[in-house]
């Protein structure tokens, strides 16, 4: 992006709509377990996740374009959250929130845990922690903002 | 009548009744006229044998009470009759445990999905076994053991 | 003339505060019949637990109710320390009566404004939200952790209380009283909360307690048992406070008695911030470096009053330092199996309600 002599900016078209794209973000709230609740405190007036223009929480996978995973996947969940994810149209985006849903977690040892949903649906962004504070959720959102702002140049 | 085979108190000062799983349902049909509730259901693999512990409670007298009994053919008689609680129970020890509660109208899995093989409470579960789950078009789970089957 | 649908909600929908499946028998606008299918979140913490040292079991049950990881954590201690036999120092003791108390409130504060939203109300959700964050930076203060704070310990807790906390402590029960009467003027001033809660979801004692329901269900039910009062633990028989009953059975009468345990939760940290003795906060026994070395044998099963009921656990050791079967008596399990009965019959708007004011946290029923 370049700013002219009469204070124009001039920019691809491709560029405006990643910018667009990045600040309008509507996250689906695929709570599974205990990352949801600090989901839900970054939703709220604390750690208000709406300055970064993601604030509309939509309950339809039709609706959203980003779908933060929080909370351990099961063996039973994961088609579940496949097909939740089939269903959402593109360009569509995914958070890995908390540790389970990075590889597993604490419940790697089980029978029925699967080990990172990154073997279900791809996954742009990790967040580790158990749970992740706000912050690093919203960290985790900054930096997914960053890398579709980037998208056409690479 | 029942026959109540020795009675201890445990480590928390708790009252154990060991009986015979014939007078399971007897003993219990008399507590429950007694005013007494199922609180919960445990079962326990001891490798040779099962133990099933049930906790009942008072709410007026404000006592608890453990009842055991044990079974080497994994079939124990269900007390749904007596207490709904006992419907949730005792699927989730059939679930996880393996124990077939004997005159329980819908003994299913709870848990796990219905073709999931083995009872993973058991010490002989082999966890290195690993089952996968998929998903048809109308919500129907299929278990398989192929890592590609899955998901 | 009926017409017959059969109406899926779940698992991943906003209204059932976790992931069940309801498949609902609907006549019209009326519910038939409720089929709950739950599992969905099963993580084999009770097989986990079998492999692990009984110190490390903690953070397992920090996860099951999620969102009062506090009062998981000490039903887990009370069983394994005695078990042991494991004395717990007096300065410990009150420590951990103040954050069970504390972790009670936040619970309730998630459960409360989650209720708000599904009545359509979403101001009272960032109002009690704002206090469980300030409940979380004291558990931050005292722990390390937010939500799953692994805070306790086998023979005590894991850091002393400093002056920090307890300023902090203090300030949040000063504050918090005056926001709470905020927060329930806000429910109980709209129209709409009182028509969609009154008269709906009643449960009769007699089947709340054939389905072993406990917790603020069986006392909006009408009868007063709470683990707290009926069989102490800690030093709950040494505080002043009442248990709330109400006797309209319906979702309302749920709902005034939550919002009554948090005022008396708030008396009990004030009388335990007075009584707070100087001490030790960690039995020596118990010390760092022996943890792992730990050994219990016998059959234990203790019990907790949680957020949702009745939390109890049973432990059978074999003179080993890993337990031998552990088994969690959740509460909410037994609570959202009676929602088809308080349901039918009712429109689905109510079924809705019903759910919320049940508080399963589905990390509880699963485990």
């Amino acid at each position: 992006m370049k700013t002219g002599d009469m204070g124009v900016k001039t920019t691809t078209l491709e560029k405006a709509l990643e910018w667009g794209r990045s600040n309008s973000l509507w996250p689906l709230t695929m709570g599974l377990a205990c990352c949801a609740i600090e989901m839900m405190a970054t939703q709220a007036a604390d750690v208000d996740v709406a300055r970064f223009g993601s604030e509309i929480f939509r309950n339809s996978p039709r609706q959203s374009d980003l779908m933060i995973v929080a909370g351990t996947t099961t063996k039973r969940m994961a088609p579940r959250v496949k097909r939740i994810y089939e269903e959402m149209p593109y360009p569509k985006y995914v958070i890995a929130m908390g540790v389970c849903v990075i590889q597993g977690g604490p419940y790697v040892d089980g029978y029925s845990v699967v080990l990172g949903v990154d073997r279900v649906i791809p996954v742009d962004v990790y967040v580790p922690g158990c749970p992740p504070s706000p912050q690093a959720l919203t960290y985790g959102l900054i930096t997914l903002q960053k890398k579709i702002r980037n998208e056409t140049d690479r | 009548m029942y026959k109540i085979l020795s009675e201890e108190t445990d480590k928390s000062g708790m009252k154990v009744l060991n009986i015979d799983k014939s007078d399971l349902v007897e003993l219990m049909e008399d507590y429950k006229n007694r005013r007494y509730y199922l609180s919960s259901i445990t079962g326990v693999d001891m490798k040779d044998h099962i133990d099933v512990i049930y906790h009942i409670h008072n709410f007026d007298k404000n006592d608890y009470l453990c009842v055991k009994v044990s079974t080497s053919d994994e079939k124990v008689p269900s007390i749904t009759k007596l207490w709904k609680a006992a419907i949730v129970d005792e699927r989730e020890q059939y679930d996880l445990m393996g124990i077939v509660f004997e005159g329980h109208e819908n003994l299913r899995r709870i848990l796990l999905p219905d073709e999931w093989v083995g009872h993973p409470l058991r010490k002989d579960y082999d966890l290195n076994k690993v089952q996968y789950i998929s998903m048809d078009r109308d919500g129907n789970e299929h278990v398989s053991f192929d890592d590609k089957e899955g998901w | 003339m009926s017409h017959w649908i059969e109406l899926n909600i779940g698992p991943v929908h906003p209204a059932t505060h976790g992931i069940y499946r309801f498949r609902v028998k609907l006549n019209e606008e009326t519910v038939e019949d409720v089929d709950i299918t739950i599992g969905y979140l099963h993580r084999n913490a009770e097989k986990i637990c079998e492999l692990n040292y009984f110190v490390n079991n903690t953070i397992y049950f920090d996860r099951m109710d999620y969102i009062d990881a506090m009062n998981m954590e000490l039903g887990y201690l009370r069983a394994v320390e005695t078990l042991m036999d494991m004395e717990v120092p007096e300065r410990a003791q009150w420590i951990r009566m103040i954050m069970a108390e504390l972790s009670r409130i936040a619970a309730r504060m998630v459960g409360i404004g989650a209720l708000g939203l599904d009545v359509g109300m979403l101001t009272p959700f960032f109002h009690t939200f704002h206090e469980r964050e300030k409940i979380q930076n004291i558990f931050v203060e005292a722990s390390g952790g937010r939500q799953e704070v692994n805070y306790m310990s086998i023979g005590g807790v894991y850091q002393d209380f400093n002056d920090t906390i307890i300023n902090e402590i203090k300030e949040f029960i000063a504050g918090f009283k005056g926001k709470l009467e905020e927060i329930v003027k806000m429910f109980t001033d709209s129209e709409i909360f009182w028509q969609r809660n009154v008269g709906t979801g009643v449960l009769e004692p007699d089947i709340a307690l054939d389905y072993g329901v406990t917790g603020p269900m069986l006392r909006a039910s009408g009868i007063p048992y709470d683990v707290r009062k009926d069989s102490p633990y800690l030093y709950y028989d040494k505080v002043n406070f009442d248990v709330p009953i109400a006797k309209s059975k319906d979702n309302m009468g749920r709902f005034l008695v939550k919002v009554e345990e948090l005022r008396q939760s708030v008396r009990i940290i004030e009388q335990c911030l007075a009584k707070l003795p100087e001490g030790p906060y960690f039995n020596p026994k118990a010390k760092k470096s022996a943890m792992l070395l730990l050994k219990g044998q016998g059959d234990v099963f203790t019990r907790v009053e949680s957020e949702s009921g009745e939390f109890g656990v049973f432990i059978r050791g074999d003179g080993n330092v890993k337990p031998y079967r552990v088994h969690a008596r959740s509460p909410s399990f037994k609570n959202l199996a009676v929602v088809p009965i308080m349901a039918k019959g009712s429109l689905i708007a109510d079924l809705i309600i019903t759910i919320a004011s049940v508080d399963a946290v589905a990390g509880e029923v699963d485990r």
